[in-house]
């Protein structure tokens, strides 16, 4: 029998949306080169070779271990980079991903990763390339709408305020600006300006942000309404308060 | 010696009655500009408060910490012939009004105006009585207009403007 992994209970357009998220099974949108998302992250110059650590791992010599044999490491870890993050903020006015989920696709989707949740910022860890890797994928995907996430290495407030007048959230560094209909990245993660303006492309309207969202909202899809979802919600509380996570011992 | 009376029933109905005009987006400059520039018609506004999220002229922390930032919104508004440096991106507008009779008026010059949905509620916003801060730093003596306005951190001039456009015609 193959099994088919089940990331997420209920009906509803969010619900479906969590289950993409936590499965990997986005839509791409749009393409961002390598050398705007180097860019924008701010952590190299574009075109330079990732610096490192420590040698190759094939150069090493590692001790005999059977866990080393049966795992293969990561390609950023064998090239030995060194470790870099890449930080998301999620509005709350329907983004398309939230802190959760963003560690869910994350850590499902991606090996060698550390992601970090916050209430309104997700921050991840990794080995240089594989942190690029997921960068670009969350960036690239439907879990971004550019207007209404951002990469914020420092100052992340803004994820819990009311949108600009052009729907653009709230930065008081300016990272990103509306520009001709389309985003543009001016800054880098941390807000030192950059050489050359990165395009991130349209931003959602609001009736498609409404429906590629994960956030449940009274103005939208309000999470009493998802019935499955409660049931289990109810389901896991209870379970987790009266028998210590241990359902066998349940009558 | 004199001691000065000052405002302490709860029951006073004479009080000013103060609003908030809180819009569903925080607003641009232009649209702050053009919605102070008709309440400031109105006769009857006494005080008016505008509140948002700071905009710094430099980055506050991060490794890129003391770099420019140069927001746009970050400009000079004019009210009449005063101008204003606006520090924050305005996300409510609180009035203190002498009487309700304009209420009709603010509501339909928002509606002129602001491009988004907004709402309208009345309460208590601005500080009606001397704080002990204001005490401390004006004495009893203090124009009752500047209660509440008192920011340990910066200059009355820098905070307050004064608009007499009345007085000047």
């Amino acid at each position: 029998m193959t099994y088919e992994a089940q990331f997420y209970p209920g009906a509803t357009s969010v619900a479906e949306n969590r289950r993409k998220h936590m499965s990997g099974k986005v839509e791409k949108l749009r393409e961002i080169s390598d050398d705007d998302l180097t860019i924008i992250l701010g952590h190299r110059v574009p075109g330079t070779d990732y610096p490192s650590t420590h040698p190759p791992l094939a150069e090493m010599g590692e001790p005999e271990c059977s866990i080393r044999e049966m795992v293969e490491p990561t390609d950023g870890a064998k090239a030995g980079d060194r470790i870099r993050y890449v930080q998301f903020v999620d509005s709350m006015y329907n983004a398309p991903s939230t802190p959760y989920f963003r560690s869910y696709n994350t850590a499902i989707n991606f090996r060698g990763v550390d992601p970090g949740t916050l209430s309104g910022r997700q921050v991840v860890e990794a080995r240089e390339r594989d942190m690029e890797e997921l960068a670009k994928f969350q960036l690239e995907t439907e879990m971004t709408c550019p207007a209404l996430a951002c990469l914020r290495g420092a100052s992340v407030h803004g994820h819990s305020l009311r949108l600009q007048e052009d729907g653009v959230m709230f930065d008081m560094l300016e990272r990103v600006r509306l520009e001709n209909g389309t985003i543009i990245v001016q800054k880098d993660q941390v807000g030192r300006p950059i050489d050359k303006k990165v395009d991130l492309g349209k931003p959602m309207s609001d009736e498609e942000a409404a429906k590629r969202t994960t956030i449940y909202r009274v103005d939208n899809v309000p999470y009493r309404e998802d019935k499955e979802v409660l049931e289990w919600v109810h389901r896991v509380f209870e379970q987790r308060t009266m028998y210590g996570y241990k359902p066998a011992v349940q009558e | 010696m004199k001691v000065p009376i000052m405002e302490t029933s709860a029951s006073d109905t004479k009080k000013p009655i103060q609003i908030e005009i809180f819009p569903k987006r925080m607003i641009k400059p232009d649209t702050v500009e053009g919605l102070l520039n008709k309440l400031c018609s109105l006769e009857g506004i006494q005080r008016a408060f505008i509140q948002g999220p700071r905009l710094p002229t430099k980055v506050p922390f991060g490794p890129a910490v003391g770099t420019p930032v140069h927001h746009p919104s970050r400009t000079n508004v004019h009210f009449g012939k005063t101008e204003m440096g606006l520090e924050v991106l305005v996300g409510r507008i609180t009035l203190e009004l002498a009487g309700k009779e304009i209420m009709e008026e603010i509501n339909a010059i928002c509606e002129d105006t602001l491009p988004c949905g907004y709402d309208i509620r009345e309460g208590r916003f601005i500080q009606t009585r001397q704080t002990v801060s204001d005490y401390a730093k004006r004495g009893p003596t203090a124009d009752p207009a500047l209660y509440g306005l008192y920011d340990p951190k910066s200059k009355v001039e820098s905070q307050v403007n004064l608009l007499r456009t009345n007085e000047k015609e």
